[in-house]
Order: C-alpha cells, then sequence, then structure tokens
C-alpha cells in the first residue's frame, strides 16, 4: 500500500469523523432517535438504499412498540431511557471508541483480564483497545483455508457491501425481523458490526469459527448484528469468544443473532459473555432450522446489570433437532434473566434444554423458557432440565417455564430444583482438607460441568475462572 | 368492558340483595366499595405468551348473564352434631355471628383482588360460614350448592380455632330446569387455619356446559396448621379457578391437589399457587388433568418463597394427558425463590397415553377403547390417592368414569 493511499485513507477518516462531529451538533437539541441519525449512520456505512430502507422502517416499528414491561418478575428497565440513547448513538469517538491504551480501562476490567491470565496482546484485543476497526478478530490462518472451501467469515458491515444478494435476503427478514420486539427493532434501526458467516453445501468447518465482540470504532458494537448460513448438510461451530466487558457510560446492548440451519445441516453457537455491571444486555438470538438440521446453542451468561436472552429455534422442517444448554452466574446488584425458546413446528422435532444458574451476594437469576408445540407436530419431544444454586439469603433465583402444547403426540417434560450448595458437601470437602472457599469452587464447578464440556478448552477454562473470580468476589 | 357490566350493576340492587339479608352497614359499605371500584380493577390475571393469550376472560360478556337479583339456588348443608361446631347460611351467621363476620370477612381475600372478586362481594347473595371452635374437630360437613338462575354468587367462610380440625366437602351444580344462554357462577372461599388446626377443604365443580366460572380459594395458616385443598373441576364451559394457600404461620402446611378432565370446547385455567411466609413450611402440589375433544387446559403454579421463609421444603407436579388430536393444552409451574435455605422442585409433562402401555393391555385381549379408558383412570390414581374424603373421591371418579363412557371415538 502507497503512502500515498495510507494518507487517503487516513484523510477519509478524519473527514469523516469531521462531519460527524458536525452533524452532533445537529442532532443536540432533539431528544430520541431520529430518521437523520440513522441515514448518517447508513451513509457513514456506504450502505446500499435497501438497507437504509431497512434500517428506517425498523425505526419507525421501535418507535411504535412499548417497552417490555408486564413480564412477571422481569427485570427493571426503568433506566433504560430510550429518548437518551440518541446522544450515544452518535459515537464520542475519543472517550467512546473507548480507551487509547490499556491503562485507561477501568481497574474492574484490567484485573479480570489479568486473572484470567491472558496475554497482553490479547487483552488488547479482548477489551477493545487499539485501533482496529473491524469489530471482530480472525483467526487469520484459519481464514485462508475456509475461504478455499468457499467459507465466508466477515465483518457484517463488509458483507453487507460484498455479499449484497445473499444479505439482502437473510438480513431480519424470515428470522429476527424489527417487528419482534423493541429491542430487537432498535437494533435494525441501528446495529452496526458483527459477524457474517456462510457456508456452503455439504462443507464442514472443522476449527471452531471464533469472534470476539468489543466496540468498534464506530462506537456502537453494541448492537452487532451476526448472520449465520449454514447450507445443506454443512457444519460449522461458532463461537462468538468472551465477549469483551464494556467500560462506557453507555449501557446498552442490543445485538441480534440470525441463524439459518438447512437441510441436515448442524450449526453450534457457543458463547461465554461478560458484560461490565453497567450494562443492560436485551439481545434476540434465533435460529431457523429446516428438515434434519441440528441447531445448538450453548452460552454462559455472566456480567451485565440486567440481561434479557432468550435464544430461540423455530424448528422447522421435520427431523429438525435443537439443544439448549445455559448457565447464568448473577452476583451482586445483578439480574439475569435467561433461558430458551423452542418452537416444534414440524413432525418428529426434537429439543433438549438444559440450563443452570447460580446466584450469589444478592443476585437474581430466573430461567424462563417456552416450549410451543404446533398442532401438527406429531412425535416432538422436549425435556427442560433447569438447576438453580443459591449461595446466600439475598440471593433470588425463579423458573418460569411456559409450555404450549397444541398436538397431542408429543412428549414434554419440565424438571426443575432449586438448592443450596449442600452444607454436606461442603463438610466433605473440608473434612477433606479443602478450605471453604475451594470446597464451594469444586461443587461450582461440577455443578456447571455440562455446560463447559461443550466448550472448547480454552473457553471452558475462562469460564470457570470468570466463575472463580466471582466467587472470589474480588471484581465487586 | 367494565362500564358496560357497570351499567347493568346499580347501587340499588346491591342495597337491595344487602338488605334481603339483613346485613349491618359495614358489609354494605364493604359491598358499595367493591361495586365502585369495579371500574378501575383489571381481571383476572391470565398467562400471555407470544402470539397467545392462555385464558382470554375479558372476552367474556358479562352483561348479558349477569342477572344479579334473581339468584336462585338450593343449598344443602350438613353439619357434624358435635358442640359448638357451626354451618350457618350466610344470613343467619350475620345475624348470630356478627363479630366473627366482622372479623375475617375479606381477611383471606381482599375484594379488590380484582374486577371478579369485587363483583363476587358487591353481589353474593348466598353463602356459608363454617366455624370451629378451639380443640374440636368436625367431620363431614357438605355444601352442595344446585344452581337455578343465570347466575350465581357464592361465598364461603371458614374459620378454625387453635387445635382444631375440620373436614368440608363443596360441590357445585346445575339443578334440572333448564336456563337460556350463557349462564355465570362465582365462588369465593376464605378459609382461616388457627394455631395447630387442620383444615381438609374438597370441592367437586360440576356445573352445566353453558356456565363460566370463577373461583377463587385462599387459605392463611397460623403456626403448625394446616391447609389442604382438593379442587375437582369437570363441568362448565370456561373456568378459571385459583387455589392459594399462603403459609403464614412457622412450620405451617398445606398441600394442594388439583383433578379435571375437559372434553368437547371445555376450557380449563387451573392455577395453584402457595406463599412461604414462614419458616419451616412445606408445600406440596399436585394437579393431574386430561383434555379430550377440543378441550383446551391451562395450568400456573406458583411456588413463591419469601426472604424469611427458611428451611423451607416445597414441591410441585402437574401431568396432563391429551386424549385428542384437537385438544390444547398449557403449562407454567413458577418457582419464585427468595431464600437459599430451600429444597424446592416442580416438573410437568404433557403427553397422551402410552403407547406401550396400550399395546400390553391389548395383547392382554382387552379391547382397546377399555384399555384406554382403563389407563385414563389410572392416570388420576395419583391424585385420587391425595383425597381424604371418600365421598369426594368416588364422586369424583365416578364422573372420570362416565365422562370416558361417553367419549364417542
Amino acid at each position: 500500500m502507497s503512502s500515498e493511499q495510507d494518507h487517503l485513507k487516513e484523510t477519509d477518516t478524519e473527514a469523516r469523523f469531521e462531519f460527524k462531529k458536525e452533524q452532533r451538533a445537529a442532532f443536540k437539541s432533539e431528544k430520541g432517535l431520529t430518521e437523520e441519525t440513522i441515514r448518517v449512520i447508513s451513509e457513514d456505512k456506504d450502505e446500499p438504499e435497501w438497507m437504509l430502507e431497512r434500517r428506517l422502517r425498523a425505526l419507525r416499528q421501535f418507535h411504535e412498540m412499548p417497552m417490555p414491561t408486564d413480564w412477571p418478575g422481569q427485570p427493571d428497565l426503568s433506566e433504560v431511557d430510550v429518548d437518551e440513547i440518541v446522544p450515544y448513538i452518535r459515537p464520542d469517538i475519543e472517550t467512546r471508541g473507548g480507551a487509547e491504551s490499556w491503562e485507561d480501562l477501568p481497574e474492574e476490567i484490567k484485573d479480570t483480564f489479568d486473572k484470567l491470565g491472558i496475554p497482553e496482546a490479547e487483552k488488547n484485543a479482548l477489551s477493545g483497545v487499539g485501533a482496529q476497526y473491524e469489530s471482530e478478530i480472525v483467526y487469520q490462518n484459519m481464514q485462508e483455508q475456509w475461504q478455499e472451501k468457499g467459507v465466508v467469515f466477515m465483518d457484517m458491515d463488509r458483507a453487507v457491501r460484498e455479499h449484497p444478494e445473499i444479505v439482502e435476503e437473510y438480513f431480519m427478514t424470515k428470522c429476527v425481523p424489527p417487528s419482534d420486539n423493541k429491542f430487537a427493532a432498535l437494533h435494525g434501526a441501528v446495529w452496526s458490526g458483527g459477524s457474517f458467516v456462510y457456508v456452503p453445501e455439504g462443507v464442514t468447518v472443522e476449527m471452531p469459527i471464533q469472534a470476539y465482540f468489543r466496540m468498534n470504532s464506530e462506537g456502537m458494537g453494541q448492537f452487532e448484528h451476526t448472520l449465520i448460513i449454514a447450507e445443506e448438510n454443512s457444519e460449522v461451530h461458532y463461537i462468538e469468544g468472551c465477549s469483551a466487558p464494556k467500560y462506557s457510560a453507555f449501557n446498552l446492548h442490543s445485538g441480534g443473532v440470525e441463524v439459518f440451519v438447512k437441510e441436515g445441516a448442524h450449526v453450534q453457537y457457543s458463547t461465554v459473555q461478560n458484560w461490565s455491571k453497567n450494562t443492560y444486555n436485551l439481545n434476540t438470538k434465533r435460529a431457523i432450522v429446516e428438515k434434519d438440521g441440528t441447531m445448538e446453542w450453548v452460552s454462559g451468561s455472566m456480567g451485565s446489570k440486567a440481561t434479557m436472552l432468550y435464544p430461540c429455534s423455530i424448528l422447522k422442517g421435520p427431523g429438525a433437532t435443537d439443544n439448549h444448554i445455559t448457565i447464568a452466574f448473577a452476583g451482586k446488584g445483578q439480574n439475569i434473566d435467561t433461558g430458551a425458546k423452542v418452537y416444534h413446528n414440524a413432525p418428529d422435532t426434537k429439543s433438549t434444554i438444559e440450563s443452570k444458574s447460580i446466584s450469589k451476594d444478592g443476585g437474581r437469576t430466573n430461567y424462563r423458557g417456552l416450549v410451543h408445540i404446533a398442532d401438527g407436530a406429531t412425535n416432538s419431544s422436549t425435556s427442560v432440565e433447569c438447576d438453580a444454586l443459591m449461595f446466600d439469603n439475598e440471593s433470588t433465583s425463579d423458573t418460569m417455564p411456559y409450555m404450549e402444547i397444541e398436538e397431542s403426540k408429543v412428549d414434554v417434560a419440565h424438571e426443575a430444583t432449586v438448592g443450596k450448595i449442600g452444607d454436606e458437601d461442603v463438610f466433605y470437602l473440608q473434612s477433606r482438607g479443602l478450605d471453604d472457599d475451594d470446597a464451594k469452587q469444586m461443587i461450582v464447578a461440577g455443578f456447571i460441568e455440562p455446560i463447559t464440556e461443550e466448550l472448547p478448552i480454552e473457553y471452558a477454562v475462562e469460564l470457570n475462572r470468570l466463575i472463580e473470580l466471582e466467587m472470589e468476589g474480588s471484581l465487586g | 368492558m367494565s362500564t358496560q357490566v357497570h351499567a347493568n350493576l346499580t347501587e340499588e340492587q346491591v342495597r337491595e340483595i344487602s338488605d334481603r339479608l339483613g346485613e349491618p352497614e359495614w358489609l354494605l359499605e364493604t359491598r358499595l366499595d367493591a361495586l365502585s371500584a369495579l371500574d378501575d380493577l383489571p381481571f383476572p390475571d391470565v398467562i400471555h405468551t407470544p402470539g397467545r393469550k392462555w385464558t382470554d376472560l375479558a372476552d367474556l360478556d358479562f352483561e348479558s348473564f349477569v342477572d344479579p337479583l334473581t339468584a336462585a339456588e338450593e343449598k344443602d348443608l350438613v353439619a357434624p352434631e358435635t358442640e359448638g361446631v357451626e354451618v350457618l347460611p350466610f344470613a343467619e351467621a350475620v345475624d348470630e355471628h356478627e363479630a366473627l363476620l366482622k372479623e375475617y370477612f375479606g381477611s383471606v381475600v381482599d375484594p379488590e383482588t380484582n374486577y371478579l372478586t369485587a363483583l363476587s362481594t358487591a353481589l353474593f347473595s348466598t353463602g356459608t360460614v363454617v366455624y370451629v371452635p378451639r380443640g374440636v374437630t368436625a367431620e363431614d360437613v357438605k355444601i352442595r350448592t344446585t344452581m337455578n338462575s343465570r347466575s350465581l354468587f357464592n361465598y364461603t367462610l371458614i374459620v378454625t380455632e387453635e387445635s382444631s380440625s375440620v373436614t368440608i366437602l363443596e360441590r357445585q351444580d346445575s339443578g334440572e330446569e333448564a336456563v337460556e344462554g350463557d349462564r355465570y357462577y362465582s365462588g369465593l372461599v376464605e378459609v382461616v387455619a388457627g394455631e395447630n388446626a387442620y383444615v381438609q377443604y374438597g370441592s367437586l365443580q360440576d356445573l352445566s356446559e353453558e356456565t363460566y366460572n370463577y373461583q377463587l380459594k385462599r387459605g392463611t395458616t397460623d403456626t403448625y396448621g394446616t391447609v389442604n385443598v382438593v379442587d375437582c373441576n369437570i363441568g362448565s364451559r370456561l373456568t378459571k379457578t385459583s387455589v392459594e394457600v399462603a403459609l403464614d404461620g412457622d412450620a405451617s402446611e398445606t398441600k394442594i391437589v388439583g383433578a379435571f378432565f375437559g372434553h368437547e370446547d371445555q376450557h380449563f385455567d387451573v392455577d395453584a399457587r402457595v406463599w412461604h411466609n414462614a419458616e419451616h413450611t412445606t408445600a406440596d402440589l399436585v394437579t393431574r388433568g386430561v383434555v379430550d375433544d377440543r378441550a383446551r387446559s391451562v395450568y400456573e403454579g406458583v411456588q413463591h418463597v419469601g426472604r424469611d421463609a427458611w428451611d423451607t421444603n416445597s414441591y410441585q407436579r402437574e401431568n396432563t394427558l391429551m386424549l385428542s388430536d384437537e385438544s390444547e393444552a398449557d403449562a407454567s409451574p413458577k418457582l419464585i425463590i427468595n431464600n437459599h435455605d430451600t429444597e424446592a422442585s416442580h416438573a410437568a409433562t404433557v403427553g397422551q397415553v402410552d403407547a406401550e402401555d396400550l399395546f400390553y393391555m391389548t395383547s392382554r385381549g382387552v379391547h382397546e377403547r377399555l384399555a384406554k379408558n382403563m389407563l385414563v383412570e389410572g392416570f388420576f390414581v395419583p391424585v385420587l390417592e391425595e383425597i381424604a374424603v371418600d365421598e369426594l373421591r368416588e364422586d369424583v371418579q365416578s364422573r372420570i368414569r362416565d365422562r370416558l363412557r361417553a367419549r364417542t371415538k
């Protein structure tokens, strides 16, 4: 790349920043998300007209929809002032694109990474420090071999420009329409960054595809969009790796994940999320599973002030399968409201949901699940198992499954248990020489093993480490 | 909606009902307060999930079937001849035990809980008061209400003193007289269990299938008290019934048993809720139901463990059997746990008659239809076993048999 090109690039970037600042001044008088804001985002991204149209339509839907406030026992969203979103939408690059250097990061975040034993370079990437403007890090050496097979893995913004025909067909049309809920609509209006994964027919991607989310250069990384399309008989494991803890004042994360599992395909989507304790994490994640396809959701929800997240599978084709494995950990001041949704819309579909939650120091976890078996989904079966572990009396743990059965030839079972950490178990381990903390940690590690088993070793280790840190209470 | 009903309900009507029962001023005031609260009260909670309202109460056209002044019923009260036990029609209780009523009326079920409880409080014209003094055992109290009018509002109050014990069987059915169009039955039951008292309350609802039925049965326990409720639903067009027990005394207990059998286009919305508000409390919730034809069932079970409810044991099981393709079953067993010194679990299943069981029985020469009926009867056994009153158990069993025999396919 010539120095002239470099210069041009910089100039261009510089100009765009200037431009935004002007625009920001223009917005200041208006509260609430406006059409103008959306036009600027779209223009910044050099998007085709149809994407702008979609954003604007989503914006209209966002304004029309009410806040979800009538769910029993839901997290308090009163602090999420939609009208205040605007000032944040216009990114203040200097302070929001984050900390310029490692040193500028809040103690809590640095501490976490240090304790996780993550190398310096990785730390910078994970925490969003640095000058890279992509919203995820791609392991470059992997990418080449994927490309040979026709696998596409790129930044979602780029995919809009480079694969418009695919994106236009699938992006928030069939799976997660903006009309789904208020935050899906918000996401549709202001989305930015994320991953695009396309796996051609019959291709198996042996290594997991990994993406680390962090705030991108636009400062809107809280609205990243992930679109995964697995064509017939393909197989892929996508990992949204340890989502970077957010540390800005802006405290709304509203991502969107859409997964298309075509006939006979197999997709596993794994994520370990650890947002900062001032984040409202309100996501919409959904998969459409065709005939004989398999969708697996593996997720660990740590961090955040409040999370409302219910990954959903629509089992559309006969013989489609869904597996959910989730774990939630809520510490002090946290309300993790998470669960699973499965729609059995075809015969011979199967789903299993295994949910574990741990609450401690006044934290609140809730399993909220919906299993719907449509009329005609004969020989479908579902089994839901929830276990909650409570550490102390300030904590709360709820289980609210909803089962809607319109078909008689089915097998539906739900089971849940709640209990404290067993005194006898702790005593036994102590009598073998472990101290109280270690004993409890060991019990918790055993409790969450079904989740860690499903994750690649580095994530399993990380999840365990994160939980250990939470249990030490060292993160405050 | 509510304004429509209101237009059909007047203060004069309420005064007239109160006057007929010879009520004191304070009770009339309570009724009038409930009447004027109607406009602001919501219908009882129903579950909504995406694209689905589990029970649509707001669509009920009350105006067409609430007819407060023409209530007609036959009441059959059977009381044991035990010293001090009172089983009285409401009007009589008003005369003879005003202090008791003043203390307990509305103390367990707030009249303004929702629109339908307020409506009930304003308009009830019949009722029963059961009082069991300290240390007394009263067996086989029976209350049978036969509804002969378009609408009927019934009220039951059960008060037990320390270390007393009572077994009550209450039944609702419809008389032979034909009544045109939709009908409405509303029943409120308040149960006060004193210290170390034991209350076993069973209910069998077998109303005509043109009847919309709303019932709320709520109990509260003192230390070591027990309130057991059996709630069986066979009749009605639509039933919204809630059995709720607040375990307010240390070491108190409850067992809530439910059974229902829906056919044709019946809709049963059955709730069982328990609040563990004190230490060492135990709750056991068991419900089994069958849906056939186009019938629809909704089950909500809530186990709420309060912050101060140390050493709680709480269990819940719900099983629904579907006999037809057109039937539907919704279920939501909920655990809400605020104290970690808790052992709690819930389980729910929905399915059909086990194919292997059926195969086994037919291979032994049992005709398929008979085999299926036997399996359905067998399905209810775990619930029937929990019913301590023989008469109730036998009645439920025979109603289940009748219904199975009437099956057309």
